[in-house]
């Protein structure tokens, strides 16, 4: 089993860091999937208390790093899977962020066996008072996870969408999804066909209906049992879930994709550059 | 959207360009559960109380709106702080906002509308319940012993950031001798501190007073008028010989239009 890769343009260094910052924020734990081609993390708190959402990322290799080798356990398997601590890796990442104190040359992660097995993240980064470069190394203890339990560690598929807008907004929408949080414990994305998205949240002393409308729709991906072409479609959610999903984005995106299947799920996804996605799903609630 | 005609539905209609010191003026009365909205030819008058010592009511001339409507008088009660939640929406995006009210029974809708993102806005509709009648105070505007004093916001903003945050009350003294105002306090462990201003001084916009009247209050109480002092240009301390104390707060928007916080607060007996 062998990993190693190798990043050195210093945008998408940043951009790999803001996406594990962005995990670190919804959950303790994060998966890493390594396949041939992408790079996907998944982070699930699935414990009634928290209230973070499932969230995942694929990356494409190739447009990340220009140095990626994998090579798995036994031939006949397609990935190396990994579990470590979110907040570990984004803290080991964290120099890449660094600007303009200092300029981050490249940054290697490599697959270790030290004492126990770890991600060795290895940042050559130059000083503004030196010429020479020094090396940051952070060796993040890692899990790995055998073969026989890659059932519990799919990949989630991106659902069906019975309705599918462009949101240009995010900003705007980040910040009203905090406050509505405050007013209902559930929040309703009512989309239509003709681009408009409704958010309704609704208390015993107040309805607040925020309309978003222009938007761009997308062909959907899901028809409708009872009409052949549908029109609108509405999903009420967890607001703190949505709330955490908005409030934990640390990347300077402004288009989200918000798909709208009735009554299951509300799927967001964020387009970080083609190939690099991030997806969240955000289970319906009973109102 | 509502067009001109669509108004005869609604018996009262006003619109802000500008949320600023609409949102501000509320922020700083949100110390209690309900307000009553009183509107007329007047004006609107936005009223909250908490027990039967203190009242802090919002004024606003109709001239401060961009659009002010109104049919006959009307008056209502809303949860003042789904109010000020509503307001927050945005953020610190500059929002128009319009409220409209269809009469007894109906909410009071609210439409805001963030002036850098067109294709977004926010409708609230805030449930309405009976009117509590507030309670009248007023100083008798004869009496001789009327003390007032009109002050600069941030420097009384100042020395009230500056006065002993423990201590349980304020006693507050105008006279027409020295040292003309002076606000002490009294703290649990009987700790005290006092600060004077002399009628001669700078932050004294305008010192009016024949007898000198002495007071005191509950901090909790006069700490309430923080926020509204913290936005206020002008500061106006009204209070007679019966101790009750007046305050006014004058905010203004960004084109010089003005809104009045006016607080009432009842002083303590004095029991020696």
């Amino acid at each position: 089993m062998k990993f190693r890769a190798k990043m050195q343009d210093v945008l998408y260094m940043r951009e790999f860091q803001a996406i594990v910052a962005t995990l670190a924020k919804l959950a303790k734990d994060c998966v890493m999937i390594l396949a041939q081609e992408r790079m996907h993390f998944i982070v699930n708190e699935d414990h009634s208390s928290t209230s973070s959402p499932l969230v995942w990322a694929s990356i494409a290799a190739k447009d990340y790093f220009p140095e990626y080798k994998m090579s798995p356990a036994r031939p006949d398997h397609e990935f190396i899977v990994l579990a470590m601590s979110a907040s570990h890796l984004s803290r080991s990442l964290a120099v890449l962020r660094s600007g303009s104190t200092s300029s981050v040359h490249s940054c290697k992660l490599k697959l270790k066996m030290i004492q126990f097995p770890c991600i060795s993240v290895i940042a050559s980064v130059v000083s503004p008072s030196s010429s020479e470069s020094r090396e940051v190394v952070h060796d993040v203890p890692a899990t790995i996870i055998p073969s026989s339990d890659w059932a519990a560690y799919v990949l989630p598929k991106v659902p069906r969408a019975e309705i599918v807008l462009g949101l240009p907004s995010l900003r705007l929408m980040r910040s009203l999804i905090d406050k509505l949080k405050n007013i209902a414990p559930s929040l309703v994305f009512h989309g239509s066909a003709a681009g408009e998205l409704n958010l309704v949240s609704e208390s015993d002393m107040a309805t607040i209906t925020t309309r978003f409308s222009r938007l761009m729709p997308y062909p959907a991906t899901k028809e409708s049992q009872q009409v052949a072409s549908c029109e609108e479609a509405s999903c009420s959610v967890d607001s703190r879930k949505a709330s955490a999903f908005f409030g934990a984005l640390q990347l300077p995106n402004e288009e989200i994709i918000i798909g709208i299947d009735r009554e299951h799920c509300i799927y967001l996804q964020l387009d970080i550059r083609n190939n690099v996605v991030l997806h969240s799903i955000l289970p319906a609630v009973c109102i | 959207m509502l067009t001109q005609s669509q108004y005869d539905d609604y018996k009262f209609v006003c619109r802000l360009d500008h949320i600023k010191t609409f949102h501000a003026a509320i922020k700083s009365i949100c110390f209690s559960d309900f307000g009553t909205l009183q509107a007329s030819e007047e004006g609107l008058l936005i009223t909250v109380e908490q027990g039967k010592s203190i009242q802090a009511t919002i004024f606003i001339s109709p001239s401060f709106f961009a659009e002010y409507h109104i049919q006959d008088s009307q008056s209502f009660s809303i949860k003042i702080n789904v109010l000020a939640e509503c307001l927050s929406l945005f953020g610190l995006a500059d929002c128009g906002i319009k409220m409209l009210y269809k009469g007894e029974g109906s909410p009071l809708l609210i439409l805001l509308e963030p002036h850098d993102d067109e294709q977004v806005s926010t409708e609230c509709a805030i449930k309405t319940t009976n009117v509590e009648e507030p309670m009248e105070y007023e100083l008798d505007s004869n009496s001789s012993s009327l003390n007032t004093i009109f002050m600069r916001g941030p420097d009384m903003s100042n020395i009230f950031h500056e006065l002993d945050k423990a201590a349980e009350e304020y006693e507050l003294t105008i006279s027409p001798l020295k040292p003309h105002f002076k606000i002490a306090t009294l703290g649990v462990m009987q700790a005290e501190s006092s600060v004077e201003v002399a009628k001669s001084s700078d932050m004294i916009i305008l010192f009016n007073c024949h007898a000198t009247t002495v007071a005191q209050y509950k901090s909790q109480q006069i700490r309430l008028t923080n926020k509204a002092l913290q936005v206020a240009t002008k500061v106006a301390i009204k209070t007679d010989a019966s101790g009750l104390l007046e305050m006014h707060f004058m905010m203004q928007s960004d084109a010089q239009e003005e809104m009045y916080v006016r607080f009432f607060i009842t002083p303590l007996l004095d029991i020696s």
